[in-house]
């Protein structure tokens, strides 16, 4: 909702002590620690960015719980205190049920579009997870709603809880094993249990004790093990004969595991010329995903296939070179440094309990580090390691752009990539060394798209800075199935080229560009293919390289830092007619998914949310158009707001978690306190002249201040970004909790029959609102979507005093 | 004599319906099957009349899982267990038809899956080594091929990237399963003379196929190639 359940009471009059506060406390922390958690587990069950659809389904939740308040009030009525217990009691082991029961809901994503009959399934598993924040929405809303505690006391246990919620969640990825996740919320909802369990009556009821015994079995009972996706690696690889677990571990950026198999063989675009044996290896995963490679006693000899891979390039052309990698490859990005004579190799990984795996649980595998190189890891994103400055590079490593495995289905197309943008490539670019290269490998696609959004990315940065031509300063070698690319701020020289030729008579590899003689036949069409994209991104004008349009090959920047979105949505008439039935594939798996998520969100809120209004005992009024548009533009604008902050927190705290924690912890909140201090503010004059004003201003000054203030930002220290980001969302959050009270408070004297049309209305937008955010922010941007976010709270601050218009009928009484 | 000639055609006419209608119902997926080969195959620019003759024969809707039977022709790969897919049916016709097959050809498979490549490959050529690495699909895939009357065939459980050395060298090698490199010892075990093909890609996405030749002096050369919808794209 527009604050969630914490708006839906302003008018509480009543007031009484009781264990209320400590279980609203308790239930309300537990919500928010299961929204944080349920990130971590289906990115690892299915794959990152998860996000949109994890507070679609918490809005869902809590929007249908205040439907159904609004519908089962006199029922309610007669025994709030008991209904409050037991919506409280059977919270608790929906944290834990709910996840395991949509475990067993036979759904492949992958299958959505192929088999309509997997619809179901979807649905189904979308519901099931919204249930336990039905539950906890219901519970803070009886206390609210009915006459439980003290209004502003009750209030503040339920912001205090959010926020505590929230932030504990982040430790509690660093000291509670993924599988046990969830006993956390399950925990406190016990704890809320234990607070109810003889609330509004005389004795122990039989029924309630049983129920919080069977949370405290639950408890400690052994978890499920996490289902994974059949098509992720980790789960591939845990399939392989005689497979061994060497580690797990799980922080804040991922839960990650290294496995030894003997059918482990990682040599991604080996030359055909490498004719020895390649070491038995550890495969490292990151939620599921494969990370990196370990191989065994490498660090005492680094393997000789290594300088047989394509992104063995640079340390031809260039001797003893300092090198910076961007993420911690396993050992295998620093052994193929060792191995080719770098003089100091800085690798710069955010993840510290993955660093921790190999520096320590993997030790005796690897047989550590190489002694004789200067290594040095810094524990910091990438972007925050660029921002800071420091001292030149010969290298600068970007690997695998483009993967061959499970995220070559494009379910990356909908995660931020803030590394791959112009900014971040310009900050890359800026670390160099006079002699110094970028250095870019991934795989090949047909028709070509990573590597030719990559040279575009690189080649406009080049051109900003002027200077020799910018096709001298590029070098592109194509290996049978990947590709490599360096670029630097100055042409290369005879010398260095040769060398690049040199690589490629060794390893069979073809030089690409500078463009070496005519085509020959032997070339088929991919690699015509290929040729043609690299000299229409280096040396032609842009946009035509084949592929180019049907795929949207432009440079992505910090405003749409999708790199793996490729997509081109007018594109997909001419997909079919090319195609025909074989469309699919070129689907982007991440977009997929946004769609079918907004359509099944849709549909369930339709069912939930707004099918039941006819059946209000107010009869179900729906207040004329004024209230219609006005609570659908604060259930969309507050989604596109919150979710936009999200994303450019990504950039500042450095992973999705971390910003969903401070984001969704931070909006709930702020907008609750907004809430309850509503009653100061709702005069029709201030609201209409300050609060929705204020709202567009304010959210569009703490966008603005995030994005432009950047490169400021990502040099601070942790703590400073999450000062300066919740700085910067608090006022508008303090703000955005207020419309959405004060319109109910505003109805109850004139229009109350409206008030369950309202709540449907706003829930149901809410619930779209986080994919329609996520489509926002890939096809137009983060500044257009927060502009859309104000232009509706304006639209809405316009519908305001209309609101009392429409069919009048008897207050509710006391919402 | 004249009444027997007619009976004699009757009884013949009669025999070839039943027996027309009888296949039909034992093979519901016959029709099916035909129209895959012709809209999805031959259309696609597939020619060699063996392989087309193969893709005819082999019941796919046999090596697929139960609840995918009425997809097994669509034009698509599906999910056969363990995170693995059959290929949909153009790659399986076009990887066989460019290894140039031929009766008498020993050829090696690596990854068996549902065992839907090897039965093709066995319709064409003397013997097919198949190793999967999964013990179920092995299991699978065995049961499959016996059941199909595929005797051809030998399936092994085990490591494909090591190959089978025992019966090398091959005439052919048929990497089934997407890799990020040609295994080493798979290019020791190729005969002077022989193919090798491999797709890339990830799963339910052969983006290219590898395609490798060893001449008579054992010199490698290898080109990618494109499935046709590739081609198409590029083409645009």
């Amino acid at each position: 909702m527009s604050s969630r359940w914490s708006s839906c009471a302003s008018l509480v009059t009543d007031a009484r002590y009781g264990r209320v506060v400590p279980a609203v406390f308790l239930v309300s922390a537990a919500s928010l620690a299961n929204e944080i958690f349920l990130i971590r587990l289906l990115s690892l069950r299915f794959w990152p960015h998860f996000v949109p659809l994890i507070i679609s389904q918490a809005m869902l939740g809590f929007g249908a719980s205040g439907v159904a308040l609004h519908l089962l009030r006199p029922r309610i009525a007669k025994t709030p205190g008991t209904v409050f217990a037991w919506v409280v009691l059977l919270a608790a082991p929906s944290f834990e049920l709910a996840f395991r029961a949509s475990q067993h809901v036979p759904f492949d994503p992958f299958l959505l579009l192929w088999d309509p009959s997997s619809w179901p399934a979807f649905a189904l598993f979308f519901f099931l997870l919204a249930v336990p924040f039905f539950l906890a929405g219901a519970a803070v809303g009886i206390s609210l709603s009915f006459p439980l505690g003290r209004a502003h006391v009750l209030y503040a246990a339920s912001f205090g809880g959010t926020a505590a919620g929230a932030f504990l969640a982040l430790p509690a990825f660093l000291f509670v094993p993924t599988e046990l996740l969830l006993r956390v919320p399950l925990g406190m909802g016990l704890l809320a249990s234990v607070c109810v369990l003889s609330y509004s009556c005389r004795r122990f009821p039989a029924g309630r004790l049983l129920c919080a015994g069977l949370s405290a079995v639950l408890f400690l009972v052994p978890p499920v093990p996490i289902s994974l996706t059949p098509y992720k690696d980790l789960a591939i690889m845990k399939r392989l004969p005689a497979t061994e677990t060497l580690s797990v571990r799980a922080g804040m950026t991922g839960d990650f595991r290294a496995l030894y198999a003997p059918g482990i063989h990682h040599a991604p675009g080996l030359s055909f010329r490498f004719e020895g044996e390649i070491p038995p290896q550890a495969a490292l995963f990151a939620d599921g995903e494969l990370r990196g490679i370990v191989p065994r006693e490498g660090g005492k000899n680094p393997p000789a296939y290594l300088g047989y891979l394509p992104a063995a390039l640079p340390y031809r052309i260039l001797g003893r070179p300092a090198v910076v990698q961007f993420s911690l490859r396993g050992t295998e990005g620093i052994l193929m440094a060792a191995g080719n004579g770098a003089s100091l190799v800085t690798v710069v990984e955010p993840a510290t309990e993955y660093v921790r795996m190999i520096e320590h649980d993997l030790a005796a595998f690897s047989g550590g580090m190489p002694p004789a190189l200067r290594l040095e890891i810094r524990k910091e994103g990438g972007r925050n390691f660029l921002a800071r400055g420091g001292r030149g590079y010969d290298i600068v490593e970007l690997s695998d752009v483009s993967s061959l495995t499970f995220s070559s289905l494009g379910i990356h197309a909908t995660g931020e990539t803030y590394l791959l943008t112009r900014q971040g490539i310009r900050d890359a670019l800026a670390r160099l060394t006079d002699r110094g290269v970028l250095a870019v490998s991934g795989w090949l696609k047909s028709p070509p798209r990573e590597s030719v959004k990559m040279l575009h990315t690189i080649r406009a940065v080049l051109e900003e800075g002027g200077g020799a031509p910018v096709p001298a300063r590029f070098i592109v070698v194509r290996g049978w199935g990947s590709f490599v690319a360096v670029a630097r701020r100055n042409p290369f020289t005879a010398g260095e080229l040769a060398a690049a030729k040199r690589f490629c008579r060794d390893t069979g590899f073809t030089l690409v560009w500078p463009e070496a003689g005519p085509p020959t036949d032997s070339r088929g069409p991919e690699e015509e293919g290929f040729r043609e994209a690299v000299h229409s991104a280096l040396a032609g004008p842009p946009g035509r390289s084949p592929g180019e349009g049907l795929f949207d090959l432009r440079p992505v920047t910090d405003d749409s830092p999708y790199f793996h979105r490729f997509l081109r949505l007018r594109s997909l008439p001419a997909f079919r007619r090319l195609l025909g039935d074989q469309w699919f594939p070129f689907l982007e798996w991440g977009i997929v998914f946004l769609a079918l998520s907004l359509a099944v969100s849709v549909m369930l809120a339709a069912v939930f949310l707004l099918l039941p209004l006819p059946f209000s005992p107010a009869g179900g009024g729906s207040g004329g158009l004024p209230v219609a548009i006005y609570f659908s533009a604060l259930g969309l604008a507050y989604m596109l707001i919150e979710l936009t902050f999200l994303k450019i927190g990504i950039l500042l705290l450095g992973d999705p978690i971390r910003a969903a924690a401070a984001a969704v912890g931070g909006f709930s909140l702020l907008s609750g306190i907004g809430s309850a201090v509503s009653a100061k503010w709702e005069s029709p004059e201030t609201m209409r002249r300050w609060v929705f004003p204020g709202i567009a201003v304010l959210a569009a000054a703490g966008f603005l201040t995030l994005f432009h203030g950047a490169p400021l930002l990502l040099a601070k220290e942790e703590g400073g970004r999450f000062l300066a980001f919740l700085s910067a969302l608090a006022p508008a959050a303090f703000l955005m909790g207020m419309p959405f009270p004060a319109a109910l408070s505003r109805m109850t004297v004139a229009n109350s029959a409206a008030i369950p049309y309202a709540w449907g209305v706003n829930g149901f937008f809410s619930v779209a609102g986080a994919s329609v955010a996520s489509v926002g922010s890939l096809w137009i941007g983060f500044h257009a979507t927060v502009a859309a976010g104000g232009i509706l709270y304006l639209l809405a601050g316009k519908l305001y005093l209309r609101l009392e218009s429409g069919t009048s009928s008897a207050p509710p009484g006391g919402i | 004599m004249r009444v027997d000639r007619v009976a004699i055609a009757f009884l013949t006419g009669f025999l070839c319906v039943g027996a027309a209608l009888e296949a039909r119902q034992a093979d519901p997926y016959l029709e099916k099957r035909l129209a895959m080969v012709r809209d999805q195959i031959e259309k696609e620019g597939i020619s060699d009349p063996r392989v087309l003759g193969a893709m005819r024969e082999v019941p796919r809707h046999l090596l697929v899982p139960p609840e995918y039977r009425p997809m097994a022709y669509a034009p698509r790969p599906l999910p056969i267990g363990e995170g693995q897919t059959i290929s949909q049916p153009y790659v399986v016709a076009f990887m066989t038809e460019i290894l140039r097959l031929k009766p008498g050809d020993r050829v090696l498979e690596v990854g068996t899956g549902s065992g839907y490549q090897a039965a093709v490959a066995a319709k064409i050529a003397g013997e097919v080594y198949s190793v999967e690495i999964f013990p179920t699909l092995a299991d699978r895939a065995r049961r499959n091929l016996e059941s199909l009357g595929a005797r051809n065939v030998t399936v092994r459980q085990g490591d494909g990237y090591y190959g089978w050395e025992e019966k090398a060298p091959f005439d052919a090698i048929i990497v089934t399963c997407a890799g990020g490199h040609v295994p080493p010892p798979l290019l020791r075990q190729l005969r002077k003379g022989g193919r090798m093909i491999m797709p890339v890609g990830g799963p339910f996405l052969t983006q290219n196929l590898v395609f490798l030749e060893k001449d008579a002096d054992g010199a490698l050369s290898q080109r990618n190639v494109l499935p046709v919808v590739f081609v198409r794209l590029l083409g645009h």
